[in-house]
Parts: C-alpha cells; sequence; structure tokens
C-alpha cells in the first residue's frame, strides 16, 4: 500500500504529456482550470493585495465595485508597519516559529524511532503495540481539549512553549509513514551490515535513515504545517498575550472594539500564509504524498 | 514450536531491548498526551464537580448525560451537527469529484489548478475564516458589495443561522476540498487504460464509461473520502468559533463548539465532559461503518 500511495502521489503531480492536437474540448477545459484556479487562489491573493491598502481605504473602495475594490489604489506598507511596530506581531511570529520547531524535531525523533523499531526489531507485541498507538489518530483534539489542559497545567506548562509543541510532538501519523518508508528498504542490506558485525542502532543510523530522506521530507513538511496552522489548543493554553502564537494574535485583530483593523489583519494573514502555502506548491510532491498516506490508512 | 527462532539468534537477541526502547518516546508521548486525556474525559463524563474550584466531587452516574440530553441547546448542537456533515458531503463529494475528473485530463491549465487548491488545503482553518469573514461582512463585505452591484438586496450571510450554516460550510469546503479531490485523482490515474479502450472498441460511450468503469472502480476511494468528510464535518471548530461564535442563538454552533462553550466558556465540566464522549461514539459509529463499508467493496 505505501509504495502504492507514493507511485500514485507521483503520478498526480507529474508533467502533462505535450499536446500533439488543440481540440475544442481541450479549450473549454482549460478555460474551466483557469476558473477554478481563480476561485481557490482568489481569497488568499485578495487579502495579500488589500494588506496594500490603508484601512481606511479598504473600507471607502470597497463599494461601488471596481478595479479598487480589489486592487490597493495606494499601494501602502503601513499595515506592516503596524503590524511590527506597535502590535509586535514579531513575537507572535517567533512564537510559531519555536513551537513549530520543537514539534517538528521531536516527531523526527521520536517517529523515526518508533517507525524503525515497529518496520525491522523483533520484539514481542510488536504489531499489537503498533496498532494500540495507531489508534490515537482516532481521538479528535475536541474530545480530549478539557482534560488534555488539566495534564498540562498540572505539569505546571500553562502559557510556555513547552505546552504548544509537546502534546502533539508524537504522530501516529508519523510512526506509520516511517514505519512504512522502513519497510521498503529491502532487508538484505540489514543482514549484509549485520553479517559485518553492525550493531541495530549502527544498522538504523547508517543504513536505514539515509535510505528514506523522501519521508523524512514529508514528515517534516506535514508536521510543520500541522503545528503552524494550529489554533483551537494554543486559543486554550495560553493565556500569556505575549506567547501567544500568530494564528490566535491574529485572530484577535477582528474585534477590537471601536478599532478597525482590518489593515494589520490582512497584513498578519499575509505573512503567516504566503510562505506557507510558497512551501506548500513548491513541495508538492512531498506534501501530496504525506496527505496520501495520512487519508490512505 | 511455541517460541519464535529469533529468540535463539543470539545476534538478534539485543532488540528484546533496544525494540521497545525506541518505541519508548513515542509510546510515552501518545500515553501522556492522548490515552490518559481520553480516559479521563470519560470519567469526567459520570463525575460532578465543584461550582466553585470544578474539581470533581463525586459520581453522578449517568447525570451528566441525562442533563446534557435535556438541554435544548445541546440538542440543537446536535442536529447542527448533522446537517453540517450532510451538507459538506452534498458539497464537497460531487465537488471534489468534478475537479478530480478535470484535473485527470491533464489539460493547459492542470499544474495552476492544482497549486491554488493545494494552497487553500495548506492554509490555516483560522486565516481562511478571517479571510471569508471579510467576505461575508454584513454592508462592507466584499460578496455583499457583489450583490449590491448586481441589485440584488444584502443578505444577513452570518447573522441568519440557515445562512450562516451554508456560509460556513462553503468556506470549509473551499478550504478542505484539497483532501478528497487528491483521492479520487489518485483513484482515477490508477484505472488502467486498457479498460476504457476495451469500452470503446465495444461502442460505450463517454457516459457508460463513467458509470460502468469509473464509478464502480472508484467506490472504495468514494466511500474514503466520504467518511474522512463526514469526521471533518462533525470536528469542524474553528471557523464556527471565528465567524459566528456559535451564534445567533446558538444556531450554527454544533456538538464541538458546545463541549468548548460549556467547558471554557460556562465553566460546567460534566457536561462538557457527557456531550464530548457523546461526540466520540458518534466518530465510532462512524469509523465501524466505514471499515464494513470498505471491506464489503474488497470482498467483490
Amino acid at each position: 500500500m505505501a509504495s502504492d500511495t507514493l507511485s500514485i502521489a507521483d503520478k498526480i503531480i507529474a508533467k502533462p504529456a505535450p499536446l500533439t492536437q488543440i481540440r475544442r474540448g481541450t479549450v473549454f477545459g482549460a478555460m474551466g482550470l483557469l476558473l477554478v484556479a481563480v476561485f481557490f487562489a482568489f481569497p488568499i491573493v485578495w487579502s495579500a493585495l488589500s494588506s496594500l491598502k490603508s484601512t481606511d481605504d479598504i473600507v471607502k473602495f470597497r463599494y461601488p465595485l471596481t478595479w479598487w475594490t480589489f486592487f490597493p489604489p495606494f499601494p501602502t506598507l503601513e499595515n506592516y508597519y503596524a503590524l511590527f511596530f506597535q502590535l509586535n506581531f514579531q513575537r507572535a511570529l517567533l512564537n510559531t516559529v519555536i513551537a513549530s520547531a520543537g514539534q517538528v524535531i521531536i516527531a523526527v525523533v521520536t517517529s523515526t524511532l518508533a517507525g524503525y523499531a515497529f518496520a525491522r526489531l523483533r520484539f514481542p507485541l510488536r504489531n499489537a503495540l503498533f496498532g494500540l498507538l495507531l489508534v490515537t489518530a482516532f481521538i479528535p483534539l475536541e474530545v480530549i481539549l478539557v482534560p488534555l489542559y488539566e495534564v498540562v497545567k498540572g505539569m505546571g506548562l500553562v502559557s510556555t512553549y513547552p505546552a504548544l509543541f509537546l502534546p502533539f510532538a508524537c504522530s501516529p501519523f508519523g510512526i506509520y509513514l516511517m514505519r512504512q518508508a522502513f519497510q521498503s528498504i529491502p532487508v538484505e542490506l540489514d543482514d549484509a551490515a549485520r553479517v559485518d558485525g553492525a550493531s541495530t542502532l549502527k544498522i538504523f543510523w547508517r543504513i536505514a535513515l539515509p535510505n528514506v530522506k523522501p519521508a523524512l521530507a514529508t514528515l517534516v513538511l506535514i508536521q510543520f504545517i500541522w503545528s503552524w496552522n494550529a489554533y483551537l489548543w494554543p486559543l486554550v493554553i495560553i493565556q500569556d498575550p505575549s506567547m501567544q502564537i500568530a494564528q490566535v494574535a491574529i485572530a484577535g485583530y477582528k474585534s477590537v472594539p471601536n478599532f478597525p483593523l482590518d489593515g494589520p489583519l490582512f497584513a498578519g494573514v499575509t505573512v503567516v500564509t504566503i510562505p506557507l502555502v510558497a512551501i506548500a506548491i513548491i513541495l508538492q510532491r512531498y506534501y501530496v504524498r504525506g496527505l496520501m498516506s495520512s487519508g490512505i490508512r | 514450536m511455541k517460541f519464535p527462532s529469533w529468540t535463539g539468534n543470539p545476534t538478534r537477541r539485543g532488540e528484546l531491548v533496544i525494540g521497545p526502547l525506541m518505541i519508548l518516546p513515542a509510546a510515552l508521548g501518545l500515553c501522556i498526551f492522548q490515552f490518559w486525556p481520553l480516559g479521563v474525559a470519560i470519567l469526567n463524563s459520570f463525575r460532578a464537580f465543584n461550582p466553585f474550584n470544578h474539581r470533581p466531587n463525586g459520581w453522578v452516574g449517568f447525570g451528566n448525560y441525562q442533563a446534557v440530553l435535556a438541554d435544548p441547546s445541546f440538542q440543537s448542537s446536535f442536529w447542527v451537527s448533522l446537517i453540517y456533515m450532510v451538507l459538506m458531503i452534498v458539497i464537497i463529494i460531487p465537488s471534489a469529484l468534478g475537479l478530480a475528473i478535470l484535473l485527470d485530463k491533464r489539460m493547459p491549465g492542470t499544474a495552476l489548478a492544482r497549486g491554488a487548491i493545494l494552497g487553500a488545503l495548506a492554509s490555516s482553518e483560522a486565516v481562511a475564516a478571517l479571510i471569508w469573514n471579510a467576505i461575508y461582512q454584513p454592508n462592507s463585505g466584499l460578496l455583499d458589495v457583489i450583490f449590491q452591484t448586481f441589485g440584488l438586496p444584502s443578505q444577513p450571510f452570518l447573522t441568519d443561522g440557515h445562512l450562516a450554516v451554508v456560509c460556513i460550510v462553503i468556506m470549509t469546503a473551499w478550504k478542505d476540498i484539497g483532501l478528497p479531490m487528491l483521492i479520487f485523482l489518485g483513484a482515477l490515474q490508477a484505472i488502467p487504460p486498457h479498460l476504457f479502450e476495451a469500452a470503446s472498441m465495444d461502442g460505450a460511450n463517454r457516459w457508460n464509461k463513467f458509470w460502468r468503469i469509473t464509478l464502480p472502480l472508484l467506490r472504495p476511494s468514494l466511500v474514503l473520502g466520504l467518511f474522512m468528510t463526514t469526521i471533518a464535518a462533525a470536528r469542524l471548530f474553528t471557523p464556527i468559533q471565528i465567524l459566528t461564535a456559535g451564534g445567533p442563538n446558538g444556531q450554527t454552533s454544533n456538538i464541538a463548539y458546545f463541549s468548548y462553550a460549556q467547558a471554557f466558556l460556562f465553566n460546567s465540566p460534566g457536561p462538557a465532559a457527557a456531550s464530548v464522549v457523546m461526540m466520540l461514539l458518534m466518530l465510532v459509529a462512524i469509523t465501524i461503518i466505514q471499515a464494513r463499508a470498505l471491506r464489503s467493496r474488497s470482498g467483490i
């Protein structure tokens, strides 16, 4: 199933064959695809363009419907200035980066270790344990939110960085992905190394790990996107505003009484979204692989 | 025969220790942060809580469940959850299939459309909700401006309960359609082309081929997409919290939002736990039906 998933994922993003003839259906299809692209890209592009308008202009040029409803008539960076020099958004951004880095690093370490053991090592109850750990993939955060809050509070971690990344750093998806990747390495490689007297850990480090780089890239990318986009958990566990992450901070700009922050809100949305979307599209080979194997269990 | 041969293999005996050790960090993390809170959530649903310090102070059996089931706002949340599920399935599954078929043809523009869909999928729920909030805003929202330009009356997109549910579903569909679409696209590309060639030789038209070849071969993926969408719909939270905060009058609040409000806005941990356990049971039922449906497919 795993190699299947990978080859399908690669097929999805393969380049189209060169056109040999142009048919009418092709023209309609291409127009349809263009409409699809516009529909899905529009909200993000529109908010990026709006971030270059002052809050006054956003309101002023919305109606009547003209080009200036969408494009900035007087492009300005004042929203970004407000974001970084008045709203201290860089702190929220730094918190997001630290939380994401923590989650990615721990997820890579725990998932590769467990994935390798489940794929290659022999010990009692191995498969039963694997199945048990995979069950956690079906526990929604919404269900365990309150007791998880109590657990983290009990550890004295409310409003700290570990509270942001520790609870989700051990990932059933990561263990599953890495197990599949290690299983696809030929066993003969291990056996040959073992005959040469290599220890289990040496085989893991020198032979197995270098052979699963694409799966590692997928794991890093998916975990990064998940933690970067977290909202509900940070909303609940971070009570000190200076420790809050960017997503929650931006949502806070939506409802400041008597003080419209539409401009900075669009700027914040642009800052957290454009790099992420760019990474996902550029690395779509790994992104699609990760999505496919998180969906097809 | 009782002992596997590897226990006698001295070079691999070390794995008996190293194996569990390598699993330990992940297992420990999942036990502390997943299994333990899950157990506590289930226990809490049978407990009473001190109203002042919110500590458990005794057992009430099914009292929390009775209280929650008798609560009109929970009943409403339950039906709203079902409406979200139905609407998301009706909107997302056919459009995801249509998009997958369009992208499968590999016409010019495919990479552009795929990039845009993946971009929406990678953006966060919070960001998507904030952008769509600006689109749906009454009086100054983009959609309202477009309505006014075409001489249509203003619509209470987020202030009318029924319309707000639809608006939340459309926003979620925009963001999440990529996942079922990728699954369908993968299944479409796995269909051997010779099946279509053979059907063409037998005189089948495009419609016949879709109904007789594509759809039957896509059924496992359709079932998978269906249940992933159902589970995503049951867990819908962030768009509700940002766009309507469950309002107006709780008309957009589903069970996930109801339990969040009980726990963190109204400080009633007992009913909150009872409602999440019921949500979990609903998800388990969906997953079991999914597993059944998938198994009966592969049996053919």
